[in-house]
């Protein structure tokens, strides 16, 4: 069928791309996850002048395109002599953007952690930080874990934002083999499949990192 | 998305500007690619016949793979490719990721204030591509006032199109899209490369023909950073040379059937 035989002659130029779509994705979560707690600590600790950097970045990285960051680090920055591989440059790109997502996901859930667990951390002789880290930090992550997941998720699909910088992920390889075949739909259908599988992947690890973050609610 | 694109093409000139005036200081690019022994050309790897992964072997090949090939080798060095999407192309050259661009790059005044160029090495005029049933005539652009145009977004052809006012000018990412468009009867025409409509009609299997083709007539060079006039001339030399012994019209023939470095006329 000819289907079958498009697909077919697609099948490793699109598997060299999921390659590439995978390295930036799995990069730029940890990349992501990296920035996102300190970023999140700094907004919430009771000093100024940890806070406002701290909530600038993240205005900034939310309020302006990822595309236009990715341009202006791989495009912008050798102009004032700083120069990246495109695998650098877009792996930095991602996760300084996905770092500022994170840190309000996680920001949300220190939030959402009931007052009362720092009253009783501070009664117990806790200090600030102590509280933070023992008390507050493991609640707030499991709080936090679906929308984190989200952002991580979201990444997987932006990787196509780095075809301007020279990389053949997934979706530019896709527009590779179209140039040839001039079959648009069943080949943007099979990114849009491969896509949909690879974010399914990290659905399951999201769902056995909550159920393995909620057991310590359970056992008691 | 429009306004992201041309926010994008503000940072990419202030970008283009910025590196150009740095770039006054630097070495001469010839000296920097001899003492590399390699020329970096970058393309889109997805434009046939002109550059393109060839679907069995996933190997970049094409008419100007073949080009930049025969030109390396009269300047001593060996060429490295990349490829990346036409929207970043132009700004990748400013930033110095890259020595020289053959992408079919038609030399306008616009691109001569950010960049030098080769001289030409085809020629074209663009072309219009219209249904296979289509009764209606379409000898000019002008004669397409109030028809939908498909064109690729950032191209010559665009800027021929939104000159003539009343075209309603449809922009795509690129020649796959807008033919299926055109094909489904979403637009009434596209526009492009004569040299590539021929390869598309050919190889796409879309009920689709070739239209007028319009006089003016596309000058294609290399461009690469300005103040590289040793560059410029070792460049300008090597395709003297290819067309003198006769490599360039045989790389030539064997991509179109004929010799793109004379004018369509002659062709």
């Amino acid at each position: 069928m000819e289907l079958l035989d498009l697909l077919q002659q697609a099948a490793p130029t699109l598997f060299r791309g999921v390659g590439y779509t995978l390295i930036f994705a799995v990069a730029s979560m940890l990349g992501g996850l990296l920035l996102g707690f300190p970023l999140a600590i700094a907004r919430i600790v009771p000093s100024r002048w940890a806070q406002w950097p701290a909530t600038v970045y993240v205005s900034l990285m939310r309020g302006t395109p990822l595309l236009v960051q990715i341009f202006v680090i791989y495009y912008g920055l050798p102009s004032i002599g700083i120069s990246f591989s495109p695998l650098t440059a877009g792996i930095l790109a991602l996760s300084l953007n996905a770092g500022a997502y994170l840190s309000e996901s996680l920001r949300g859930a220190i939030l959402g952690v009931h007052t009362g667990q720092w009253a009783a951390s501070y009664s117990i002789g806790l200090n600030y930080w102590q509280t933070l880290r023992y008390v507050i930090i493991p609640q707030a992550i499991r709080i936090a874990v679906p929308s984190m997941s989200n952002t991580l998720i979201s990444l997987i699909k932006d990787t196509s934002l780095v075809s301007v910088i020279t990389v053949t992920e997934l979706m530019l390889a896709t527009k590779e083999v179209i140039a040839v075949t001039f079959r648009p739909l069943p080949l943007y259908l099979a990114a849009a499949a491969i896509y949909w599988c690879l974010s399914m992947c990290f659905e399951r690890l999201q769902i056995r990192l909550e159920r393995k973050l909620g057991q310590a609610h359970k056992s008691n | 998305m429009a306004t992201t694109l041309s926010k994008l093409s503000k940072i990419a000139a202030a970008i283009l500007i910025t590196s150009v005036t740095l770039n006054a200081f630097a070495a001469d690019l010839l000296d920097t690619v001899k003492s590399r022994g390699t020329l970096k050309v970058a393309m889109e790897g997805n434009y046939p016949p002109f550059n393109f992964k060839d679907p069995k072997s996933g190997e970049l090949t094409g008419f100007e793979v073949d080009v930049a090939k025969l030109l390396a080798a009269k300047l001593g060095v060996k060429p490295e490719f990349t490829t990346t999407e036409w929207s970043g192309i132009l700004a990748g050259l400013g930033a110095g990721k890259y020595d020289v661009i053959l992408n079919q790059v038609g030399i306008t005044p616009e691109r001569q204030k950010a960049f030098d160029f080769s001289q030409p090495y085809t020629f074209s005029s663009a072309q219009l591509i219209v249904r296979k049933d289509e009764k209606r005539s379409f000898p000019t652009l002008e004669s397409l006032k109030g028809y939908k145009l498909g064109l690729g977004q950032g191209t010559n052809f665009e800027q021929k199109a939104k000159a003539v006012s009343g075209i309603d000018v449809k922009t795509y990412p690129g020649s796959p899209e807008y033919l299926a468009d055109l094909a489904s009867g979403r637009i009434d025409a596209a526009l492009n490369d004569r040299l590539l409509v021929g390869y598309l009609l050919k190889s796409s299997n879309l009920p689709l023909k070739a239209g007028a083709t319009f006089g003016d007539i596309d000058k294609i060079g290399i461009p690469f950073q300005k103040g590289n006039p040793k560059f410029q001339a070792a460049l300008n030399n090597a395709l003297d040379d290819i067309q003198k012994d006769g490599s360039f019209k045989q790389v030539s023939f064997k991509w179109f059937g004929f010799d793109v470095s004379k004018a369509p006329a002659a062709q």
